[in-house]
């Protein structure tokens, strides 16, 4: 068909041409770190930036690189696309396998092709939506046991357990579970405990935290878009954290403004609630650092309008500035696109004394920046309840060094009974254990 | 286009031209009509109407562009008057603006607002005068003007 081959030559033609216009980052993320990140001016752009690695997988025997002291295995291998950990009493791991729902309608000429970019990264596998549990063998080492817990779920994301029940959030509605200690298969349907914003799904993942007495749950609710292009009005309980009551099943905006809030974490010290958040896009390689915060009760922290306190947005209109006067601004940045999907505050572990106390971050990676940014775990020091110092890398190495091949990408993070962190890789469907390196 | 009786000219080429060429110039004035509600409501709809008007706009152009092209400068290059030579220099830079139009209208939300806006403004202006001029000389020569 000469019309199509015409026009695929005119598209090559002006993605190189255009290409020329898009940026290179020149801020590293961790020159983006801290309270006071550098901002430069925002910029529309004719083509964003744009660089997506093949997603390859791991070869036999590859493993992601470690910093010095410590060593990596792996745990359980040939997942179905795993994006959260949880611990049980008992030391059972639960991996929820997922992807989005596929629910998000092409609106725009933009989407079709962005798409299909975004998935070559293997980013878009397909998830099991099911949650399977590892349970570490008494003798060898090596991979552990692997039992289906729950099937047929629907794109989820937190896991948490109260008491005898499991609560998982789907993309759209917590679902609570019977679980005894022990159990290796849930076959109790699942019953629906409280709805969550379900349509779109833009951004699908609904994080979850228990408050330490039980009596709560928090919801982590991304935006229904990048900046507001899909209208406002789908925006309705999005890009919040949600407080869910465990007695009467009511929910309440807790805090919003936060763009995607995808992991929710309590920091030890002072017991306050912790998230990450992934900030917009499409205004320059250095714009905008995704962000580790603590969640004010009541808090706004300025998405769609403003980013980080009152910097305006101008792809968003009609402003709101009563809003943005109170936008607060976030705690920490950690770069920008470095995607972080996974939070978890360890004050004791299996890990080397520098990584006793602190947060560990998993960052999936960029996709709208050149170079690549994210693309490993990194572990930020605490002070008194409050980050301090730049992020250090943990664990890195899922790409290979042109930049052209993905092997794996980090998400879900926790540490198993013996202290060992513990990393799901959604890209490699593997989940990895890091421990020091007693040689 | 009129069907003058010009021997040189294939029919089937007239008559694909014929069917097609007036699509992208009804899909980029729709564009603009969206253009104009967009910046005036900041309701996404008309943005992403826009940016769909303007994309199949190209996609119709390709064809009666390439006949036009061929027409132009090789078949019929002799007959071929000065105002046909500016008609297609007119369309050639509205399908240049309204490409540099596309990806502009990639952008997320009001960032399409005001450059989006003028570049459609542009390209309809562009076809406008190459539509007029053409009427103008089928007029002159007293052909049939358009349908």
């Amino acid at each position: 068909m000469s019309k199509n081959v015409v026009r695929r030559v005119l598209v090559l033609a002006l993605v190189a041409a255009l290409s020329g216009c898009s940026e290179k980052a020149s801020l590293e993320p961790a020159q983006q770190s801290g309270n006071a990140p550098p901002l430069p001016k925002a910029r529309d752009f004719l083509l964003p930036p744009m660089q997506v690695p093949i997603g390859v997988g791991w070869a036999q025997g590859q493993f992601p690189k470690v910093a010095p002291g410590l060593k990596i295995e792996k745990i359980a291998s040939g997942l179905m696309h795993p994006r959260q950990l949880y611990v049980l009493p008992n030391g059972d791991v639960l991996v929820a396998e997922s992807n989005g729902p596929g629910t998000e309608p092409v609106t725009t000429p933009k989407q079709l092709i962005a798409t299909k970019v975004k998935n070559r990264s293997g980013k878009g596998g397909k998830g099991g939506n099911r949650i399977t549990l590892l349970r570490k063998k008494d003798t060898a080492a090596g991979e552990w046991e692997k039992h289906v817990l729950i099937e047929h779920l629907h794109s989820p994301f937190g896991m948490q357990l109260i008491g005898e029940s499991l609560y998982v959030a789907n993309t759209d509605a917590i679902v609570k579970f019977p679980y005894h200690s022990g159990d290796t298969q849930i076959t109790a349907p699942g019953v629906e405990f409280a709805d969550l914003p379900g349509t779109v799904n833009h951004h699908w993942t609904k994080a979850l935290l228990a408050s330490p007495d039980g009596s709560k749950l928090y919801v982590g609710v991304g935006s229904n878009s990048n900046v507001g292009e899909n209208g406002l009005e789908v925006e309705y309980r999005r890009a919040v954290v949600l407080e869910v009551d465990v007695a009467t099943r009511g929910s309440r905006i807790y805090a919003s403004g936060i763009r995607n809030p995808t992991g929710l974490q309590w920091e030890p010290q002072t017991g306050k609630l912790w998230a990450i958040a992934n900030e917009r896009d499409e205004i320059g390689a250095d714009l905008v650092p995704d962000y580790l915060t603590a969640v004010q009760e009541g808090g706004f922290y300025g998405w769609p309008y403003s980013y980080f306190g009152q910097i305006i947005d101008r792809r968003v209109e009609a402003q709101r500035p009563d809003l943005v006067a109170k936008a607060i601004v976030p705690d920490y940045a950690i770069g920008s696109h470095v995607a972080p999907l996974g939070l978890w505050f360890s004050e004791k572990n299996a890990l080397p004394e520098k990584y006793q106390g602190g947060a560990f971050i998993s960052e999936h990676g960029s996709w709208d920046r050149s170079p690549l940014s994210g693309y490993e775990v990194v572990h930020v020091a605490f002070q008194q309840g409050k980050p301090v110092g730049k992020p250090e890398t943990v664990v890195s190495g899922f790409y290979s060094a042109d930049e052209k091949k993905l092997f794996g990408a980090p998400v879900g993070l926790t540490q198993d009974h013996d202290g060992a962190l513990l990393i799901a890789d959604d890209v490699g469907n593997t989940v990895w254990r890091v421990t020091a390196d007693s040689h | 286009m009129s069907l003058r009786p010009e021997p040189r000219r294939s029919i089937v080429a007239e008559s694909i031209y014929g069917l097609l060429n007036p699509i992208p110039f009804g899909c980029f004035v729709a564009a603009l009509i969206f253009d104009v509600l967009y910046s005036k409501t900041a309701v996404m709809l008309w943005d992403k109407g826009a940016a769909w008007l303007i994309v199949f706009g190209l996609l119709f152009a390709v064809v009666p562009r390439l006949v036009n092209l061929t027409q132009v400068w090789v078949t019929s290059r002799r007959t071929a008057t000065r105002t046909d030579k500016l008609d297609f220099w007119l369309n050639l830079f509205a399908i240049v603006v309204a490409i540099v139009n596309a990806f502009v209208h990639s952008r997320d939300a009001y960032a399409v607002v005001p450059t989006g806006l003028w570049l459609s403004v542009c390209t309809v202006i562009l076809l406008s005068i190459g539509n007029i001029v053409v009427a103008v000389e089928r007029a002159a020569r007293g052909g049939y003007v358009n349908e």
